[in-house]
């Protein structure tokens, strides 16, 4: 416990760091874009959110693999962990996504390709969660969520696909378009590494309730 | 600076939920892990008994 | 050659109880056209209206029927102790899969081929081209794909017909996409090359899918 412990903390005070770094590139260092003025910050938030989140999907699909493959434990709770913060994410892009579009293009949801994408996804991860709820008993469980896992990671690229197809039909409001000016790159990028170090945290951190619950389990039957 | 109203909308959010899952999760670990040391202590006075 | 045996063997079984009680395509199918009219009042009557709401409705009938039907065909075998049956037996998880999804796709075809004409009829659209054929039943082998797989793993859960539907959906929400778009391209008479990107990805989705819950099934089924 001692080590991850002190690997946890470390985690916690770069995610500070970095998000304090990034806060600071995005209010003060960038440039306000001219399209859309000072809303476009929001872009800086919203995209890493959206890649940590796709992160998070991939790794549960590892994991579910590795479960089915070894059946340990461990497996299922890292990808059932991964999978409440990466829906818990890709809410975050669906709120932020809405909250932008709406002062753009004055309407909150604009059936956009990659917020539709996004809606899918989380409505695909949203079932994986409730799969687990839903299954008889913990083996079952785990088993099935892994089953889910997988589908819905190999679903995603056709998703994405159908999906742009779909509104390359009817061009409607981007979210962004052009290329970024090396000012933006680098705060693209530093809010990155701040997600990714957020995102490892929340998910040693869920991994560690999960298993220390196993082990309240495990005491309660061995006490009664 | 007209629509900071959004801006500072979706970073409060982003902040609030972050944060307030992570309290979430600070919380249920010191709970858990109180649990965990009080079945411990409680299966170590069962163990002279049981032998 | 053995495989192929089984398989069938065990979608014949399906078929024949189907052909006996029927009771499948009978309530899908009355399904199926109680949607129809429902949306009917729900959008009115005008030709206009049609022609812009009858993809979307036809493939949202067909979604639902499917998830229906699928549902049914596990139900049974689970309620008649079927499944265990079929697992001690010397058939492989494979060939119980390749067989339950040809019989799904069997009852689902059928259910479409009457529901068509009958959409046909009271949309006085031209439905009954090869066009639309071919993308129903391209679209058709994708949800039997992933609809196999997943209502075997529903009907073991606690609430399975809300399970399957929560699942299904959304996996399979690309190819209705796609299946909603061709059938409006085909619908407004466009040719066959407006359809093919549409086609592609159904046919990718199918490919991909029919692998993938082949090699899954034995885990959903293991007890």
């Amino acid at each position: 416990m001692k080590e991850t412990g002190i690997f946890r903390n470390t985690l916690l005070g770069l995610s500070f760091i970095l998000f304090v770094g990034a806060l600071y590139l995005i209010f003060v260092y960038v440039p306000t874009e001219e399209g859309m003025g000072i809303v476009q910050r929001i872009f800086y938030f919203h995209v890493p959110v959206a890649w940590i989140a796709f992160l998070a999907f991939f790794i549960v699909f590892l994991g579910s693999i590795m479960y089915l493959w070894k059946r340990e434990s461990k497996w299922d709770v890292i990808a059932s962990s991964s999978a409440e913060v990466g829906v818990i994410f890709t809410t975050l892009v669906l709120i932020t996504g809405s909250i932008w579009a709406k002062p753009i293009w004055g309407a909150w949801w604009t059936w956009d390709a990659r917020l539709t994408t996004a809606l899918i996804l989380w409505l695909i991860y949203i079932a994986y969660l409730l799969v687990r709820s839903y299954a008889t008993h913990e083996q079952q469980a785990a088993r099935f969520a892994a089953i889910v896992g997988i589908v819905g990671f190999v679903d995603v690229p056709i998703v994405a696909l159908a999906i742009t197809l779909w509104r390359t039909q009817h061009p409607s409001p981007v979210i962004f378009q052009g290329g970024l000016a090396p000012p933006m790159l680098l705060t693209l990028l530093v809010c990155l590494a701040a997600f990714t170090t957020l995102y490892s945290l929340l998910l040693i951190q869920r991994a560690s309730i999960k298993n220390a619950e196993g082990e309240v389990g495990k005491l309660k039957e061995l006490c009664s | 600076m007209e629509n900071a109203g959004y801006l500072l909308a979706a970073f409060t959010i982003i902040w609030a939920v972050v944060f307030g899952y992570m309290l979430l999760l600070f919380n249920r670990q010191r709970s858990l892990r109180r649990e965990i040391n009080s079945l411990r202590d409680a299966l170590k006075e069962k163990e002279p008994n049981s032998r | 050659m053995r495989f192929w045996h089984k398989a069938i063997a065990i979608t014949w079984k399906d078929t024949l109880s189907e052909i006996r009680t029927r009771e499948i395509i009978f309530s899908v199918l009355v399904f199926t056209l109680l949607v129809i009219v429902i949306f009917n009042f729900a959008f009115g009557t005008s030709q206009e209206m049609m022609a812009l709401v009858a993809p979307g409705m036809l493939w949202v009938t067909f979604a639902f029927a499917g998830v229906l039907s699928l549902n049914r065909s596990f139900i049974l075998e689970k309620e008649e102790g079927c499944l265990e049956g079929l697992m001690v037996s010397p058939i492989s998880r494979e060939a119980i899969y390749v067989g339950k999804m040809l019989g799904s796709l069997l009852f689902m075809l059928i259910i479409e081929a009457i529901a068509l004409p009958i959409f046909a009829f009271l949309f006085n659209l031209p439905i009954l081209s090869l066009q639309i054929v071919i993308i129903t039943v391209l679209t058709t082998v994708g949800f039997v794909a992933v609809g196999t797989l997943f209502s075997a793993l529903a009907v073991n859960t606690k609430a399975r017909e809300m399970v399957l539907s929560i699942l299904f959906l959304p996996i399979v929400a690309p190819i209705i996409i796609c299946a909603v778009k061709a059938s409006d391209s085909a619908l407004s008479g466009e040719p066959w090359s407006s359809l093919f990107p549409w086609l592609r990805i159904i046919g990718a989705f199918d490919a991909i899918f029919l692998v993938v819950s082949f090699l899954i099934f034995a885990y959903v089924i293991e007890e």
